[in-house]
């Protein structure tokens, strides 16, 4: 095996040798000039001139509406550092500051243990401190060595827009939130990060660059200058972001919806931007910014009616009556359905051994399709929706954008549900379901659940029939691709009659959309949901055509009764609200 | 398989181990010291190196016990075995970065590069150990640099410069030592020593002169004396508009990768804290645990990297001279079995193993005062990491193994 033998010559053995320790010598001496001749200089340097590198937060970039008016911004704000390593006695000194500033001495050193780095590293004791506190310390400096103020950058919410679900908020970095952090590495302890919402969202848009400084500290930590050996870094603001929200439209229906549960949100058709998205009820931006009380956050947690719960994005909803233009496409679609067929409603109607109960219980009388569609006739679509499956039915909600996430630019959206065969098998048995589930989802009850940005989607596809882009909150080139339902333009023309229908007909549950503005076309459905939590769910969809824009509303008010008489008079309001036009150009 | 016996019966250079375990002790003395203000208290740098010390002492005794002709038989398949797990880490999310590192589901990652440059010096070792090689011809060398840049080239889109150095770094002694011309080496060395020097006139004219007198030296024939000659200046006038045809990201791309220094955050104040421990340090250190600058824990990389400032601060100068006395005796001793070797495999394994301990002593100390630019290599034995403490333990044991005489 190890045939080949040894041919290296004492010449070579000698060489290498040589070569070793001549780069061994290279090392001592260096070491040697450095430690020896040097020490003098070195040892100097260590003791007067340490160099301090202080990174300074970088503001992160602003939140702004449509027109370029800031809805989210920065504000300094005071707060107390310690360096470690230049404290004379930490116990003695927390005691001190706590009186200094009337707080308690154990808050100081649980942030101290939050956030301590290393000795000479800047450590956050207290923040939020106002100018008495300040001027308090700054008398008794003398007895505070190592004890320092910082400026850093908090969000500020200066219009009169509260959007918080929108927003969302950003919280500290600590130890744990940059273990989960993928790019963790990039924040330190106590900077910010987006946590939810938009701050989430676009979080590596908004962060920016941390700023880094050197300073020459000199034998008793006081900064002496900056260090001329390396050079500073300043602060890299971040970038900031547009979103698509009118800032005054926006304010003007977080009024309407004040003590009313629910959501309203508009959009633009043509565009898929969002122009205004409430969800009531809401709580301040400001919530987490730090002058929250213990008891305040506490109430806003326990509240029954969710304030913290993004109601678009998150709520799921039983759609009820706002489901039947999907019927109507499955029909005319998918059976040579004649529109003017009429079914007669009695005010319920037998199927099998079950009863299913029309809303007006007196009944509707001989109905055809655009009649049934603006008196929301519940027999008519039972009765009709016989002739075909629920998997016909379910590859229509799902050709509109049911029961998947929109792809809107918040995070945390939820799916919804829409039921088909396969479902019903799972969840009932083979023969636990019958026709008769069918029924009821014709009438958008029974297992269907939407979300309210779903049924914006939903609208707004319907409004450009079927061309509308995702819905977005922030100005963006290369949206998603949004769903595509293609239905033959017939089908498109009698959808669309009928929802107009709903306003103009005498008996149209949505009449009470229309406002009193000439050239402004209301196209409307309504919906009153049933459901298991109390008081009927109110629905109103639609858009109006004024002025050759459109502009979608979706608007739901939880509990709050049938939607033709409780939602669809506030979509009158918010509609009456373009009465003088909206300039959508982007800016 | 071999008994315990017969092992005992030749020389085995105990001395060899103990150097290691001197050297690991007092890489221990100073990561306890630095790991006192550690946060974790339970994971410091002192406990994992204590822990990854049982795994590598135990590899080093198995390896004592391995017949030398299989290290000699399945060279080519750890080779390739190497090759394999430096690639592993593209597969999953980069750690800091890089993909240096491979995540095996325990709490520590493994650095895979740090095994593959063993078994390349390995490989190379059994293929310029074959016999039959012409050695004096010029395809061997080229051969030999092939075997090499493979892995290297692997490595170093982890990207680890440092690693990749320390993988092709061995072929030059080798090839020395199983005979290639010198000249062939230094033909091999000048095309990169042309384009690096190409940036300083006054470096240039220096090499030039110096490359010519190699060349003179030699004895070419004429022709292909002149071809190489030009050929180098020409390669080296022409890297200069090369370079200035890259885009300035790309530039600073290559810069900072070759002289990290120019990012000022980065490097460049690394060095400054470090020269500044050292040299406060003076001639005993201002004591163990009492080093100011270090525990400033300004150096991120103090328990690896720079754990020299941390010992030239704390125990001085003394301690220095100290490891690297201590450090060129361990080489000189692998040397000395090296040229003693009966067979050409143990003799080249031996040599390339003697390599790779002193670029690592070598590359390691000089980035610590400034010498060379900052390369993220750890120091033999005393710096704190795991696969690297595995690797240098591994060394150790194929020292002891190889360089017991006799032929089998």
């Amino acid at each position: 095996m190890l045939k080949a033998e040894n041919i290296v010559s004492s010449h070579q053995y000698r060489i290498a040798g040589f070569v070793v320790w001549l780069l061994i010598c290279v090392l001592l001496g260096r070491y040697f000039q450095i430690q020896i001749l040097e020490h003098e200089r070195y040892s100097s340097k260590s003791n007067t001139n340490r160099i301090r590198k202080v990174t300074k937060n970088a503001p992160r970039g602003l939140i702004l509406d449509r027109n370029g008016d800031i809805l989210v911004d920065n504000f300094p704000i005071y707060v107390l550092t310690a360096i470690p390593g230049e404290m004379t006695n930490q116990d003695i000194q927390f005691k001190l500051i706590s009186n200094y500033i009337q707080s308690d001495s154990a808050i100081l050193s649980s942030n101290y243990n939050k956030y301590y780095r290393g000795q000479f590293i800047p450590t956050r004791l207290a923040k939020d401190l106002n100018f008495q506190q300040i001027s308090h310390l700054e008398e008794n400096k003398l007895n505070l060595q190592g004890i320092y103020f910082d400026q850093i950058p908090e969000r500020y919410f200066p219009s009169r827009v509260k959007a918080p679900h929108l927003f969302g908020y950003v919280k500290e970095v600590d130890r744990q939130i940059r273990e989960s952090l993928i790019n963790g590495e990039l924040y330190e302890l106590g900077d910010l990060v987006g946590w939810t919402g938009l701050e989430k969202q676009y979080e590596i848009f908004l962060m920016g660059n941390r700023g880094i400084y050197f300073y020459e500290v000199d034998v008793f930590g006081r900064e002496v200058g900056p260090a001329i050996e390396l050079d500073p870094k300043k602060p890299d603001p971040g970038q900031n972001i547009q979103t698509t929200l009118d800032l005054s439209l926006q304010a003007f229906i977080e009024k309407q919806m004040i003590n009313r549960k629910g959501i309203a949100l508009v959009g633009h058709p043509e565009s898929g931007e969002i122009l205004s998205a409430v969800s009531s009820p809401d709580y301040s931006p400001d919530l987490f910014t730090g002058f929250t009380t213990e008891r305040e956050w506490s109430e806003i947690q326990t509240d029954p009616d969710r304030p913290l719960l993004n109601r678009y994005t998150q709520g799921t909803y039983p759609p009820a009556s706002i489901v039947k233009m999907i019927m109507e496409a499955v029909l005319i679609e998918n059976l040579d359905f004649d529109v003017e067929m009429t079914h007669v409603c009695s005010g319920s109607y037998q199927f099998g051994d079950r009863i299913f109960g029309c809303w007006l219980t007196e009944g509707h009388g001989e109905v055809n399709m655009t009649e049934a569609m603006a008196v929301s006739c519940d027999v008519y679509f039972y009765k009709a929706i016989r002739a075909t499956n629920i998997d016909q039915v379910y590859d229509m909600f799902i050709s509109f954008g049911f029961g998947k996430k929109t792809g809107v630019d918040i995070p945390n959206e939820a799916e919804g549900l829409i039921p088909n065969k396969d479902y019903m098998f799972k969840r009932y048995g083979r023969f636990g379901w019958s026709k008769g589930s069918l029924l009821n989802i014709a009438i958008g009850q029974g297992e269907l659940l939407v979300t309210p940005i779903q049924v914006l989607n939903y609208v707004n596809l319907l409004a450009t029939r079927g061309s509308s882009p995702v819905c977005h909150f922030v100005m963006a080139n290369n949206l998603p691709q949004n769903v595509r339902p293609e239905l033959d333009s017939s089908t498109w023309d009698q959808i669309l009659s009928d929802m107009r229908a709903v306003i103009t007909h005498e008996k149209g549950t949505g009449r009470k959309a229309q406002p009193e503005i000439k050239g402004m076309n209301i196209f409307g459905k309504t919906g009153t949901a049933e459901n298991p939590h109390g008081d009927d769910h109110a629905w109103f969809i639609g858009w109006a055509e004024y002025l050759g824009e459109k502009y979608s509303l979706v608007l739901l008010l939880e509990n709050g009764g049938s939607g033709g008489t409780v939602a669809a008079p506030l979509a009158k309001i918010i509609f009456s609200q373009f009465e003088s036009g909206m300039d959508l150009a982007s800016k | 398989m071999i008994n315990w016996k017969s092992i005992e019966q030749y020389d085995i250079p105990w001395r060899v181990l103990s150097i290691a375990l001197i050297l690991t002790l007092i890489g221990l003395l100073a990561l306890k010291s630095i790991s006192q203000h550690h946060q974790d208290s339970v994971f410091t740098p002192f406990f994992k190196q204590i822990v990854f010390f049982i795994p590598s002492v135990i590899l080093c005794a198995g390896i004592l016990f391995l017949p030398r002709y299989a290290v000699h038989k399945y060279s080519l398949i750890f080779y390739f075995v190497g090759i394999i797990i430096v690639f592993l880490p593209f597969f999953s999310d980069p750690r800091a970065g890089t993909h240096r590192w491979l995540d095996i589901g325990l709490p520590f990652a493994i650095q895979p590069s740090e095994f593959a440059k063993v078994f390349t010096m390995i490989a190379l070792a059994r293929y310029l150990s074959d016999h039959t090689l012409k050695m004096k011809q010029f395809s061997p060398i080229i051969v030999s640099f092939i075997l090499v840049f493979l892995p290297a080239l692997i490595v170093l889109n982890q990207p680890d410069l440092g690693t990749a150095i320390i993988m092709v770094t061995p072929a030059l002694p080798m090839l020395y030592w199983s005979g290639a011309r010198p000249f062939y080496l230094f033909l091999i060395l000048a095309p990169v020593l042309s384009i690096l020097a190409s940036f300083n006139t006054t470096l240039f004219a220096i090499w030039a002169l110096m490359m010519g007198s190699v060349i003179v030296l030699a004895q070419p024939k004429i022709l292909s004396g002149i071809g190489l000659f030009f050929g180098n200046i020409f390669l080296g006038l022409l890297s200069r508009p090369l370079w200035d045809m890259l885009k300035p990201y790309q530039q600073t791309r290559l810069l900072t990768m070759i002289y990290p220094e120019k990012d000022p955050l980065g490097a460049a104040y690394q060095i400054i804290q470090s020269k500044t421990a050292i040299g406060s340090g003076g001639f005993f250190g201002k004591g163990w645990g009492d080093g100011t600058q270090t525990h400033l824990k300004f150096l991120p990389v103090q328990e690896s990297d720079f754990i020299l400032s941390v010992i030239g601060e704390e125990l001085g100068f003394v301690t220095i001279a100290f490891i690297l006395i201590l450090s060129g005796y361990l080489i000189s001793i692998v040397l000395k079995h090296s040229f003693l070797s009966k067979d050409r495999f143990s003799s080249l394994l031996l040599i390339g193993t003697a390599t790779i301990l002193m670029s690592h002593v070598f590359v390691n100390t000089a980035m610590t005062v400034g010498l060379i630019p900052v390369k993220g290599l750890p120091f033999p034995f005393i710096s704190a990491g795991g696969s690297f403490l595995v690797t240098s333990y591994i060394l150790t044991g194929l020292i002891m193994r190889f360089s017991i005489h006799y032929t089998d």
